[in-house]
């Protein structure tokens, strides 16, 4: 069963053929933005003598920083007028990242996440529960959108109030939803303390997952939980949000949508290209979005694509589960954090400023952001409302950048390493592999 | 007027010893104390001992975080409504305090009371004007 047969099942060849297409339709309209207008001529580039997707090779790569220095418009490709959306990135720091959609954009976007969906094996005759925050997260509005177009009825119940998000799944027999694994453990919590049993109170059938880094073990474990099958969601929003990959009911890796993406693995020391089932770096160039383009991007994410085909019959290639990155970012609670907006925020406190430690620690089940810091004797005063107040004060500045809300352990002077030069300041500490 | 020692300390085993031991080492004498704790993993232990200005030379260059706080030490008698009689005087004068911890100097003789407020020279002045003045030092520490 597909969503739309006749790409999801195209062969190698035709999907090249289309591919090739896409992309000289795509690099047209790049040329019109500002930046990478510059980038072409610095790089000699004559986006016309692209013709086909493998030759993408020539083109230089994009990175975070690209984007984040050519805030806000530096990267749209029309006139605004024909913009009808944005999505941003979280955080102060530095500058957050956007993403401009035309109408095109999101009907095209929309059409992904629904064919994401219906892959997983959701129908329109689905209740979909959308258990995630809207917003400028993609994560929301993503699978909202999806949910409309593959015509299931769709329940935008946000995150967090579990009590409530177990009313609704009761008052209308919601039967999938969508969250970040931790916040399943919760809700698995929540349902047994009032007495219920997750496998047969509810009428859910399947679970979307995904936006934060979790193992194999504990997918499974929530599998047993609820005991129905939970689907791997990937995406990010330079590359729109979710519906990028997505997991089949083979469930054996995630189908990276290749008639909207070119999907390059490359060693990110080389640079070069490694061979299918090795793990590198993702590298992905859009090749249906109208207002901003994006080529060879570098999303950091490690993972590798899978060889052989699929049981599903879908030839569109399959990336393995993330299993790291290549620069400093975390994941937790489905937010991405760069130690440098943790850190902003803490040298911007003076009893803090160098003496703390990040440590990321799965408690019960869930991954949390631990804020370490010594109380020194220079203005420690022994009062206990002062470090309450402290430690009031780094839950809110953390979580006002992050929008992550971290646990604050106060240390006793010295506990902490010495820095010498740059000092690692993160430590992740989760059961992750 | 009479200081205390406060010290950070995390809530784990031998961290209390630790400091109890280098203060024996150090000749010192603890007259009383309180340990506050919060629901965090940490928590503050107030010392009165007999020369607070040692041990928070000694405590500070053994890198714990410590500090000298003033506090008002008032006298009570250790008997049946001691301690009341007292606070009844304490609250008359309006005085608010964020700990309080006693020690008895004589079995059914003379104690006091240690008391922390967040503003301690108003507090003494509130007491003042009750009639009501500050132990000496002496007697707080032994002397």
């Amino acid at each position: 069963m597909f969503w739309e047969r006749n790409i999801e099942t195209l062969e190698k060849d035709q999907l090249q053929v289309l591919q090739s297409e896409r992309l000289a339709r795509t690099l047209n309209q790049a040329v019109q933005a500002p930046f990478y207008k510059k980038i072409f001529e610095e790089y000699q580039v004559d986006p016309k003598k692209i013709k086909r997707s493998s030759e993408i090779k020539n083109l230089p790569f994009t990175t975070k920083q690209d984007l984040r220095d050519n805030v806000p418009y530096g990267l749209l490709t029309i006139d605004q007028k024909e913009v009808i959306r944005l999505h941003c990135s979280s955080g102060t720091t530095g500058n957050p990242i956007v993403v401009f959609h035309t109408r095109h954009d999101i009907d095209s976007w929309s059409n992904l996440m629904a064919r994401s969906l219906f892959a997983a094996g959701v129908r329109d005759t689905d209740v979909f529960q959308n258990i995630c925050g809207y917003g400028l997260f993609t994560g929301g509005l993503g699978f909202q959108y999806g949910c409309e177009t593959l015509g299931c009825l769709s329940i935008p119940a946000g995150a967090g109030n579990t009590a409530r998000q177990i009313k609704l799944m009761q008052d209308y027999g919601t039967t999938a939803i969508h969250a970040i694994p931790s916040y399943l453990n919760r809700l698995h919590e929540f349902i047994v303390a009032k007495g219920m049993d997750a496998r047969k109170d509810l009428k859910l059938k399947k679970m979307m997952i995904g936006a934060e880094p979790y193992t194999e073990e504990q997918r499974v474990r929530i599998q047993e939980m609820f005991g129905i099958k939970a689907y791997n969601s990937y995406g990010l929003t330079e590359m729109n949000g979710p519906g990028v990959a997505f997991e089949c009911e083979c469930q054996s890796g995630l189908h990276i949508w290749e008639d909207a993406y070119i999907v390059e693995i490359i060693d990110p020391k080389t640079l070069e290209p490694v061979p299918d089932g090795e793990i590198g770096e993702l590298v992905m160039t859009t090749l249906d979005r109208h207002a901003v383009p994006i080529l060879r991007f570098r999303t950091r994410d490690l993972t590798r694509i899978i060889p052989g085909k699929c049981d599903c019959g879908r030839t569109h290639k399959r990336i393995d589960r993330i299993t790291g990155r290549t620069d400093d970012m975390f994941i937790v609670k489905g937010c991405n954090v760069f130690p440098m907006q943790v850190e902003a925020v803490l040298l911007q406190i003076p009893e803090v400023a160098n003496n703390y430690m990040i440590k990321l620690e799965t408690i019960n089940d869930n991954s949390e952001m631990i804020i370490e810091v010594e109380v020194l004797s220079n203005w420690f005063r022994g009062d206990i409302a002062r470090l309450d107040g402290l430690k009031k004060q780094i839950e809110h500045g953390i979580r006002n950048e992050v929008l992550v809300k971290p646990i604050i352990r106060m240390v006793e002077a010295g506990s902490l390493p010495v820095s010498e030069g740059k000092a690692v300041r993160v430590q992740d500490l989760r059961n992750l592999n | 007027m009479a200081y205390q020692v406060s010290i950070f300390l995390e809530n784990k085993i031998g961290h209390l010893r630790k400091i109890t031991t280098l203060l024996a080492e150090n000749q010192i004498n603890i007259r009383t104390m309180n340990l506050t704790h919060t629901s965090n993993d940490w928590g503050v232990l107030n010392l009165i001992v007999d020369f607070p200005d040692k041990a928070h030379q000694v405590l500070n260059s053994q890198n714990f975080s410590v500090a000298l706080r003033e506090v008002i030490a008032l006298e009570m008698d250790d008997h049946p409504g001691g301690l009341d009689n007292l606070l009844g005087k304490v609250e008359a004068a309006g005085v608010n305090f964020t700990n309080a911890y006693s020690r008895i100097l004589k079995a059914g003789g003379e104690a006091f009371l240690i008391l922390d407020s967040a503003d301690t020279e108003q507090a003494r002045e509130k007491l003042k004007k009750l009639g009501l003045a500050p132990l000496d030092d002496e007697t707080v520490y032994g002397k």
